[in-house]
């Protein structure tokens, strides 16, 4: 579809599409019938905590495992019958290092090319404009296990992208990186992105990372709990968290609880999460006399995903 | 092909780096030479060529543990999480698996050359012709073995297992095979295993070539532990060799097979590098 045509009436490609996937171990249902979609090009992040599934949905869709059911499809081919067809248009980055720290950069990302049959003529261009892009020229004949950690990930990012994916999993790629290198591979995607069009799965632990994606799926317990634009959900699950001080926080829980919203009750600090601006300030007017200090904040995604796990993301 | 090649261009390329595992090589093989020639001295008195007879023995059961042995390459893939790349890339199972033995047996060849280097200036004796013969078995050996060694990795899947399996399966066919104990002295309850032993084959068409018996009449053969007699039915050395390849070719396929199915993702990694 060309850029610029009326969307009425046409349907955008999806790029990636999951209906009723589930996955068992045993008897442990490790993914449980979720169905979902990511547009062509666009970034769509997935967050859950820690053992709620994303591993196993991002191995699925990467080949490595098998599903129990459902069907998954990438541009169209199915995962489990179409394994090379599908491996030949994704590119991952997975959450450990998975590069051969024996030989250099370059050598790495010249046995990427030949498993992914880069035509032979555009190999050392390819590799020039991948280590270009993120900025590690000079890095070419080093190495890998001299590498500090953020040369590696980038190297990673860069090998992701050597084959010209279509579809690029991001497993949490900046997890244990400093703030600086962070934000850089974060230039790097989007520089990417905007030149490739290349449509993005992104699993993370940030929340800021977040919040650019076109689209948010949060994962709990091996179901999508949430699933929209990063606006739409802070305007549903979040629009005031209200953190207040008192003497007697269990009275104020009381009063929470019988009202039927949300709250946590931690060091004698009450966090209330409320949909309904009337019955914030029908707090503030309530308990005026008892508190003894107030913030009142607008929701960010992380309280989108605090409201529905009830989790702190890096629990 | 391309991600044959790649594979085992990869697995060539960190074999040399590796400087120390590279001069132990050297060093092992020498040491094997040294060694057993001195032990096996006394199993080699009275015959035409001891030399041969002992370096066809040691050169096999180098061959043999090198290939078996390589196979920890790509354990060590896994630990290292590059196995992750190899099994996302559109390449089939079998061509890693192919890439893997030929290289491991590539090796292997290489390290049996360098025995029978030394092994001329200990007083080995072979013609240009033996020795393509000779390459050809070790080539022939280092597949057959790469095959099996792969296939008990790929079952394994963890160093500590594999080095067990490898002793247990190691220790018997080694001395099981006739390379260092003549097949002739040992009880009969053993005998079948070692009829079904494929380094029995592989030791025996090695000497045949080694020690230039191509002129033996069938007994002497028998006699001298490189043909053998099983109720009335002789195994020539040449059959002997058949049987090698039949035995390579099941461990190939088991290999590819096993290697194809084996679940690799749900191996535990070791989190090494950024985090």
């Amino acid at each position: 579809m060309k850029r610029g045509m009326p969307r009425i009436g046409i349907r955008k490609m999806n790029s990636i599409e999951v209906e009723h996937f589930t996955k068992k171990y045993g008897d442990f249902n490790a993914v449980d019938d979720i169905s979902f979609t990511v547009d062509e090009g666009s970034v769509f992040a997935f967050l859950g905590p820690n053992g709620a599934g994303k591993s196993t949905t991002i191995n699925t869709l990467c080949t490595i495992q098998e599903k129990t059911t459902g069907a998954l499809r990438i541009n169209g081919n199915d995962v489990t019958k179409d394994k090379t067809l599908v491996r030949k248009d994704i590119g991952i980055v997975f959450q450990e290092t998975t590069l051969d720290g024996k030989l250099t950069v370059n050598e790495n990302l010249r046995l990427h090319c030949d498993f992914y049959k880069v035509p032979k003529a555009e190999v050392d261009e390819r590799i020039r404009f991948v280590l270009d892009l993120v900025d590690i020229k000079d890095w070419k004949n080093a190495a890998v296990d001299s590498l500090s950690g953020g040369l590696k990930r980038r190297t990673e990012i860069a090998r992701g992208l050597v084959h010209f994916p279509k579809v690029l999993f991001l497993d949490e790629p900046t997890t244990g990186l400093d703030p600086q290198t962070r934000a850089n591979v974060w230039d790097y995607i989007n520089k990417l992105q905007k030149q490739k069009n290349i449509t993005i799965f992104l699993t993370t632990h940030y929340m800021d990372e977040a919040e650019i994606c076109d689209k948010v799926a949060i994962i709990d317990h091996g179901k999508i709990v949430a699933h929209d634009t990063p606006y739409n959900l802070k305007k549903k699950y979040t629009s005031t968290t209200m953190k207040v001080k008192t003497p007697d926080p269990n009275l104020l829980g009381a009063y929470c609880s019988e009202h039927s919203m949300k709250f946590l009750n931690k060091d004698g600090v009450v966090t209330i999460f409320s949909t309904d601006v009337r019955a914030v300030m029908e707090i503030v007017s309530t308990f005026k006399g008892s508190i003894e200090d107030i913030e009142i904040n607008k929701g960010t995604l992380n309280d989108v995903f605090l409201a529905i796990t009830g989790k702190e993301i890096r629990n | 092909m391309r991600a044959i090649r790649a594979i085992l261009m990869r697995n060539l390329i960190k074999f040399f780096r590796d400087r120390m595992r590279f001069i132990f090589t050297l060093f092992m093989s020498a040491f094997f030479l040294f060694v057993f020639s001195f032990v096996m001295k006394s199993t080699a008195a009275g015959l035409d060529h001891p030399m041969n007879y002992l370096i066809s023995g040691i050169i096999i059961m180098t061959v043999f543990q090198t290939a078996l042995n390589n196979s920890m390459n790509i354990l060590e893939d896994i630990a290292s999480g590059f196995m992750k790349e190899i099994l996302v890339a559109p390449i089939g199972r079998w061509q890693i698996a192919i890439g893997q033995i030929l290289s491991s047996s590539a090796i292997a060849v290489l390290q049996g050359i360098i025995i029978v280097t030394i092994g001329f200036f200990m007083g080995l004796t072979l013609d240009p012709f033996h020795c393509v013969i000779m390459l050809g078995l070790m080539m022939l050996v280092g597949i057959c073995f790469s095959s099996m060694g792969l296939f008990l990795a790929a079952l394994s899947k963890e160093s500590t297992t594999f080095q067990i399996i490898i002793s247990i399966v190691a220790m018997p066919l080694t001395f099981l095979s006739g390379a260092y104990i003549p097949t002739m002295v040992m009880p009969a309850l053993l005998r079948p295993i070692v009829f079904l032993n494929p380094l029995t084959y592989t030791t025996s068409v090695f000497r045949y070539v080694a020690l230039h018996m191509e002129n033996l009449s069938t007994p002497e053969l028998v006699k001298a532990g490189v043909a053998f007699d099983i109720h009335g039915f002789t195994i020539m050395p040449y059959f002997g060799a058949v049987m090698v390849v039949v035995i390579g070719a099941i461990f190939f396929a088991l290999c590819v097979n096993q290697f194809g199915k084996a679940d690799f993702s749900r191996v535990k990694v070791f989190r090494r590098g950024h985090r």
